[in-house]
């Protein structure tokens, strides 16, 4: 399986699958687009569309959350559509998604593939098949132990191993490009640390 | 199929979206349309199985100039090719070269268009003098990709429809009007 980005939701994975199959161009969460800014002109809202395809110059945007939970969703895209006129994006919910599953015959995994059944947990990869399931989240004796066997590690090879809480400094900032395995929690805040590092609005 | 319930055309059945006597008589309109637009020319009809057999039938013997025919087939996406190479592939290809000729695509339905853009793209490529589109149904409410069709019967609501070559897991096809199926023959599978 070629490597891509760690997509933040199962059915992204699968569009993007559906894609690559009819070789269909499309890019990842390419940018992310202030839609909010306080009285001080800093960004405090922004939306970054799930897939940019360049050859139909369409931005689109996959949320497979249950249909009376994407009001905020739907907000953000008026609020977009408001500001970005030009902009060619489109919605695509769980019930489109739920559909084009049915077209493919593949309706078995949409479960698996909407909703928070689909989501990608922090640090662990998304099915690498459709309709795979989802690692086991590990238990707490199992963290314990991975842990331990990493200090001895460590030990062994006479690194230092941190002790106490990480500096917050030592933590890369996230950038435009970073692709990591997230919930849409985290990217969430993710959205929130990209929009104050966005230029002000202009006057 | 794999499904615990035996099908039941006439029962599975929750709405007839467009009768037999509807497609007649659109089939018949589109005909008298494309006869006065390709007028003076020879059309070649390429229809892609299996939908749209039925509507390829019954559209050819409505058009009343000079036309040829011809069928291709494309593997599906959550087909066996999925599993082998992980791209589109032509299963059937055209029997005629269609370089320098009329050519007409014959859909029964567009709804993500991802097939028919694959197909455009790859019809272009064998120089056609022209390239256009006939569908009997277009869902615009799925569109992924934007598809420009020249020749339209009918718009339909975002409904999952089977029935005149539409299936539902190889089934249906054979129904003589479009309908929509109960949601529990789905749910059943």
């Amino acid at each position: 399986m070629p490597s891509g980005p760690n997509f933040a939701h199962g059915s992204e994975a699968e569009l993007a699958r559906i894609f690559d199959f009819y070789q269909v161009r499309w890019v990842y969460e390419p940018r992310t687009f202030p839609i909010l800014w306080n009285l001080d002109g800093v960004v405090v809202e922004s939306f970054s569309p799930d897939f940019y395809l360049p050859d139909f110059e369409l931005y689109l945007e996959l949320t497979t959350l249950k249909q009376t939970l994407v009001r905020k969703k739907n907000r953000k895209l008026r609020r977009l559509r408001e500001l970005y006129p030009d902009l060619r994006i489109k919605l695509f919910y769980a019930k489109d998604f739920k559909a084009l599953l049915l077209k493919y015959g593949r309706i078995d995994v949409a479960a698996s593939l909407t909703g928070l059944e689909g989501q990608a947990r922090p640090g662990e990869p998304l099915p690498a098949r459709p309709g795979e399931p989802l690692p086991a989240r590990p238990s707490a004796q199992a963290l314990a132990l991975r842990a331990e066997r990493l200090a001895a590690t460590a030990r062994a090879a006479a690194v230092p191993v941190p002790t106490g809480e990480i500096p917050a400094t030592t933590i890369p900032a996230p950038t435009a490009t970073s692709r990591v395995a997230r919930g849409r929690g985290s990217r969430r805040r993710r959205n929130r640390r990209l929009a104050a590092s966005l230029p002000a609005r202009p006057a | 199929m794999d499904r615990a319930r035996h099908p039941d055309l006439v029962n599975d059945v929750d709405e007839v979206l467009i009768t037999e006597e509807q497609i007649r008589a659109k089939v018949a309109e589109l005909g008298a349309m494309l006869s006065r637009d390709y007028e003076g020319r020879t059309v070649v009809l390429v229809s892609v199985l299996k939908g749209s057999l039925p509507f390829m039938a019954d559209l050819m013997r409505a058009i009343s100039i000079p036309a040829q025919i011809d069928l291709m087939e494309v593997s599906s996406y959550g087909g066996t090719a999925t599993e082998t190479s992980g791209l589109v592939r032509i299963l059937k290809d055209l029997s005629s070269s269609i370089d320098g000729r009329d050519v007409l695509i014959v859909e029964d339905i567009i709804d993500t268009g991802l097939t028919l853009n694959y197909l455009l793209r790859y019809l272009r490529g064998k120089n056609p003098r022209s390239l256009r589109i006939c569908a009997l149904l277009d869902k615009p409410a799925r569109r992924l990709v934007e598809i420009s069709i020249d020749y339209r019967g009918f718009t339909i609501p975002d409904k999952f429809v089977v029935g005149y070559g539409l299936d539902y897991g190889e089934l249906y096809r054979n129904l003589p009007f479009i309908a929509v199926l109960k949601p529990e023959v789905y749910s059943a599978s």
